[in-house]
């Protein structure tokens, strides 16, 4: 592939991404909602860390951490839509013959589209989550230097959680209600990716269990870096991170060729 | 009494209805209401992992937990069951699509609540009947009390639910706003009620009805009495008069949507 052929594919992927993030901050109470939604739960797991106290608690990790744990935890996930819906109504409409008709490739736009609202949210959930954690915290953690490192694994987990929720849309193909498929996984990423309570909690072969999967990278990596400025943590995530990022880009390219053979088969 | 009575036979009839339609396509409904029982299992796995490390939060163990969510996830399951209507009341507003319904003998607002379906929520009604069982708390002499305290978190769900959409009347396309409004109920009806301090409470008894769906049912079932009965009936009743009256009004407000269709 050339490099001006390249930057014109880019360029198409990126005008869908741009269109996306429009729409994204056009849809007001949207954005709203999530920004107030992560205040509620950092209020609560305010209350519940109150609650249990000092008594067995994590060593050397205080509820001012545990607070900003979680505001990095829910970031990546409240920023990323639900891409799998838009996947599952081509699908149950006939849309999806239409698209596939045109000079992009399927997947690849609606990845964009999710991407672009991805980008938009990213900002006013953030900001948000970041204003309610400093505020009901009580301030910045311990060791704020590492906030500095969720940053690039924050987008990490967005890769991660933009390639599953889009390969759960492309399963539609065969099972036309995705819905279920997406239950169960954003169970096991809250359960395994330690999204309200860190790892660490887990019993030792839970917490075994979780690391042999990718939720860990989509949650926990980022979330851990409030508890303190651990580079060399930072690196192992982003490595973990990446691999399984390139082994679920894989799957989906896999999935997405295998709904063109069926739809090619059986019909749009 | 003779419309109240009519009006409840027309809501039996929408509930066999909808039942029917659910079982009509068998391996979407299984499929459906398996794989929401198995989310909410893993999902409580959280809790398990907090009550194996702390054994209590305030004065709740896990047994509590798992009444809390064997009456709350049951209650917002048969309301998405038996009223899934509700989820798309604002649209249906600003579409101007309640036109057919306005000229049928019936309650428009009953009509249209029970016009629709979600198959998980029989799916949440079976976990939270499996958690109750875990909890201990599943036995013929709790059966009576279990029922009134589910039925009333459904009433309570479902009511909120139209009174939320129904603002689409004044402010437009809610839907998404309302749907919100349903996921803080939800979020809040799901932690333990002492974790929660004087203006926060407030708030759960009266703009957001995490108390009517939860906290009220809830004690029916860990401490039965007259007055813990009375409380969960009486949320579910103010909130089912609240829905009422927001939908009555705005229906006055109403601008018709000129369609001509049928509707079944």
């Amino acid at each position: 592939m050339t490099a001006q052929r390249l930057g014109r594919v880019t360029a198409k992927y990126l005008a869908f991404a741009r269109a996306a993030g429009r729409r994204a901050r056009a849809q007001r109470w949207s954005l709203l909602g999530r920004t107030v939604f992560i205040g509620i739960v950092l209020f609560v797991f305010s209350r519940i860390w109150a609650a249990i106290g000092p008594r067995d608690g994590l060593p050397g990790i205080g509820p001012r951490d545990l607070i900003w744990y979680l505001a990095l935890t829910e970031w990546p996930v409240l920023s990323v839509p639900q891409a799998f819906l838009a996947i599952e109504a081509d699908v149950r409409s006939g849309d999806v013959a239409v698209r596939l008709v045109r000079p992009v490739a399927y997947v690849g736009a609606h990845l964009a589209e999710a991407a672009g609202e991805t980008a938009t949210r990213l900002v006013f959930v953030g900001s948000s989550a970041f204003t309610f954690a400093y505020f009901i915290a009580g301030g910045l953690p311990a060791d704020p230097r590492g906030l500095l490192l969720a940053l690039p694994l924050v987008l990490l987990a967005c890769v991660l959680l933009l390639l599953s929720v889009t390969a759960i849309g492309v399963t539609s193909f065969w099972v036309v209600d995705s819905m279920p498929f997406f239950w169960i996984w954003q169970k096991l990423m809250f359960v395994l990716g330690g999204l309200l309570f860190p790892l660490e909690l887990y019993p030792e072969w839970l917490q075994r269990v979780a690391r042999a999967t990718p939720f860990p990278y989509m949650c926990w990596g980022p979330g851990s870096m409030a508890f303190g400025f651990a580079p060399g943590r930072a690196l192992v995530n982003a490595a973990g991170g990446l691999a399984w990022a390139a082994a679920l880009a894989a799957g989906l390219v896999a999935l997405s060729r295998g709904a063109r053979a069926r739809l090619s088969v059986n019909g749009g | 009494m003779q419309r109240l009575i009519a009006n409840l036979r027309f809501a039996r009839a929408l509930v066999v209805t909808n039942l029917r339609a659910s079982l009509a396509l068998r391996a979407s409904f299984w499929l459906q209401a398996a794989f929401m029982a198995g989310n909410n299992f893993a999902f409580f796995t959280m809790w398990w992992i907090l009550f194996a490390r702390f054994k209590t939060l305030g004065s709740w163990r896990v047994d509590d937990m798992l009444t809390l969510f064997g009456v709350v996830a049951p209650g917002f399951g048969l309301a998405v069951a038996l009223a899934g209507g509700a989820r798309t009341l604002a649209r249906g507003i600003v579409d101007g699509e309640l036109d057919p319904l306005l000229v049928q003998p019936k309650s428009p607002l009953l009509h249209w609540a029970g016009s629709a379906s979600a198959a998980s929520g029989w799916g949440d009604l079976a976990s939270g009947i499996g958690m109750l069982w875990l909890a201990g708390r599943l036995d013929w002499a709790n059966a009576p009390f279990i029922a009134l305290a589910i039925a009333a978190s459904a009433v309570a769900f479902a009511a909120s639910s139209l009174a939320f959409q129904s603002l689409a009347f004044w402010l437009g396309d809610v839907e998404q706003l309302a749907l919100q409004l349903r996921d803080f109920t939800l979020n809040f009806a799901l932690y333990p009620q002492p974790l929660f301090g004087g203006a926060i409470q407030l708030l759960l008894y009266t703009l957001l009805p995490a108390a009517a769906v939860g906290f009220l049912p809830v004690a029916v079932v860990r401490a039965p009495s007259v007055w813990t009965c009375a409380g969960a009936l009486a949320g579910a009743v103010a909130w089912g008069a609240v829905a009422v009256g927001i939908f009555a009004l705005g229906l006055r407000r109403y601008e018709s949507g000129s369609r001509f269709g049928a509707r079944g």
